[in-house]
């Protein structure tokens, strides 16, 4: 990750009337990296993500997009990117094929040929032809991907991409979006809802609220390794664990122990040396959820206030 | 810039409603011819006066309106005109054009195209507004294309459809003129501004839809305006075609006004410089084209800046 950032957001600031609705937001985005960005309602995700593709102006601050600025050249810096900004809507009127030459048109260099290229890699082969009218959402989302695609950008910026999709349709997505990430080097950023599902997905997390990014974290940092051991009596375990230099939390009726996989079998070996009853010895993860709803304090629609 | 105009040009054709437009308008021209047909064989029996009184009669009306007072410049000029052409119709004895002939009726295609100004009107209006109500601009906008070459594109696409319905009424009126009413008697007489010659109907036709044109482009591109910054089709075609309407009306309020002058109806109908039938007096082409100008450049100002700007939220 040491490389040189793609996507440079630098002091992005926007007020609309006298609400500062972003407040100096910096944040580095990599190649070959997903980065997921969470935050509550109104935190101003989507304000966020529509300066970042030049839908609305900034205030303050500027958008680098491999070293173009948004702001300055927005023709040669948003040649890279490829966006679903919401839901992606479409000519109804139209077929999905008209659809993407409509969009292939607007981008210099893409022939015919990557149209049905796109197509066959989110498996639209068989409805291309039909009205856009006609399909259901999670087809409007894969049509939605193709077009985000369709001139190879380096960055993919998506918001809430997989509303709509089924339990299949969320792990191909996913399965996918790390594909071209890892093989193609392209940065991708997005954002949602879905806790579980960025969990799986990224590779860093960007938590903002009220405007302001609270954390960046990143996922594996999240996951070190840790080991739930519930064991009696409890007083004995916390000895024997501490005594042993484990570092060990008290939590529900055990000890949760920072510690890799190739000293537990040791652990277990010294507490029943000391005469402890073993009821249970798992991983323990502390869920993405739970850790966003206590940065965020709950997770309430972020408060009106003015400045 | 031009595969921009293709897109554009792609969208409007998938949508059934410019299908029905246009057959509406080729059925509207085509009853219309029907009807003349049926009333020309059915009245006007008994009046049964040759074109040689007709002409004597048309004369002496002209020369009557030629001694009221305070005539302008350019009516005088072009009552001596027809007095010209009607003097040599009966000195070489050249009948005019039948009037329920195909010939004439494709000369009179001009006074129709107000047909085409409430068609183009519905597709300027909506040619912008439609994206946003869509939700299609945030796709159409996130795009390595600069906001007003976009909004070109849609402009000169609305031209292109007004271009296109005027060339469908014409061809549409001489097809329904040959069918109902047959290619008709007579010669089509004009002034060249020395002499009194022989012209093709097809080549004053033209001219005639040409200037009518300058109408359709500022009512189109008012309502391409409306569009653009109000971003709802609706209150655009409401207000233009209201406008459209009531507009050239509020020229006769205006009459006794000076504002009248600067009154952007009294100048959108360019046919008046060539037929003679002036809405205000004292007004001169180099004067009309001055106003509708400026006007154009106002209302496409007023378009790419509200477009340039704005911040998309929709």
């Amino acid at each position: 990750m040491a490389e040189q950032a793609i996507v440079q957001i630098k002091n992005l600031s926007k007020t609309i009337g006298s609400k500062k609705i972003i407040k100096n937001l910096n944040l580095d985005l990599h190649k070959g990296e997903i980065t997921g960005f969470l935050g509550p309602n109104g935190a101003g995700k989507t304000t966020t993500i529509r300066m970042m593709v030049g839908l609305m102006k900034p205030t303050d601050g500027e958008v680098w997009i491999d070293g173009q600025s948004v702001q300055g050249d927005f023709e040669g810096s948003i040649r890279k990117v490829g966006v679903i900004v919401e839901n992606p809507e479409m000519y109804k009127y139209m077929s999905g094929y008209k659809n993407l030459l409509h969009f292939s048109r607007m981008h210099k260099g893409v022939p015919k040929k990557r149209i049905d290229e796109v197509v066959k890699q989110v498996g639209m082969q068989n409805r291309i032809n039909e009205k856009v009218g006609s399909y259901s959402l999670g087809m409007r989302q894969r049509l939605g991907l193709a077009q985000a695609l369709l001139h190879d950008p380096k960055f993919l910026i998506l918001d809430e991409p997989t509303n709509g999709l089924d339990p299949a349709g969320i792990r191909e997505f996913r399965i996918y979006l790390q594909k071209i990430a890892k093989e193609n080097g392209v940065a991708i950023f997005v954002s949602s809802h879905l806790l579980s599902e960025i969990e799986l997905l990224c590779d860093r997390i960007a938590i903002i609220q009220n405007g302001e990014l609270i954390n960046i974290k990143n996922v594996n940092e999240l996951q070190k390794s840790r080991y739930y051991i519930q064991a009696e009596p409890l007083e004995l375990v916390g000895e024997v664990l501490t005594g042993a230099g484990f570092p060990a939390v008290l939590h529900d009726n055990g000890y949760l122990v920072d510690s890799g996989a190739e000293h537990i079998p040791g652990a277990i070996n010294l507490l029943v040396g000391a005469g402890a009853r073993i009821f249970a010895v798992q991983p323990y993860r502390e869920t993405l959820e739970s850790q966003f709803l206590e940065m965020t304090g709950g997770g309430e629609i972020a408060q009106a206030h003015t400045k | 810039m031009l595969k921009l105009i293709q897109n554009e040009w792609m969208k409007l054709w998938n949508k059934k409603i410019t299908w029905i437009m246009v057959i509406l308008l080729v059925f509207i021209v085509f009853a219309g011819l029907g009807i003349t047909k049926w009333m020309n064989s059915t009245g006007n029996q008994d009046i049964d006066e040759s074109w040689q009184e007709n002409t004597q009669a048309e004369l002496a009306s002209i020369n009557l309106m030629m001694e009221e007072p305070g005539l302008s410049e350019t009516q005088i000029d072009n009552y001596e005109e027809q007095i010209a052409i009607a003097e040599h119709r009966l000195e070489n004895d050249i009948a005019p054009l039948e009037y329920a002939s195909m010939q004439q009726q494709v000369l009179d295609t001009h006074m129709m195209m107000s047909l085409v100004t409430l068609l183009t009107v519905i597709v300027a209006a909506s040619i912008v507004a439609a994206e946003f109500s869509q939700g299609t601009i945030k796709m159409l906008l996130t795009r390595p294309v600069k906001r007003w070459k976009i909004l070109t594109s849609k402009y000169i696409t609305v031209l292109l459809f007004a271009v296109l319905l005027t060339v469908i009424l014409l061809i549409s009126t001489a097809l329904a003129g040959l069918i109902f009413l047959g290619i008709g008697e007579g010669t089509l007489l004009t002034w060249t501004g020395t002499e009194v010659a022989e012209a093709s109907f097809w080549l004053e036709a033209l001219k005639l839809a040409a200037l009518k044109f300058s109408s359709i482009w500022m009512i189109s591109t008012f309502a391409f305006m409306l569009g653009t910054v109000f971003r709802s089709s609706s209150l655009a075609i409401g207000l233009s075609i209201f406008l459209m309407f009531t507009g050239v009306q509020a020229v006769f309020f205006l009459q006794n006004y000076e504002i009248v002058k600067y009154y952007l109806f009294t100048h959108t109908d360019l046919t008046q410089f060539y037929t003679g039938n002036f809405l205000v007096p004292d007004i001169t082409i180099s004067m009309s084209l001055l106003v509708l100008a400026i006007y154009f450049l106002v209302f496409m100002a007023i378009s790419y800046w509200t477009f340039g700007k704005r911040d998309v939220t929709a």
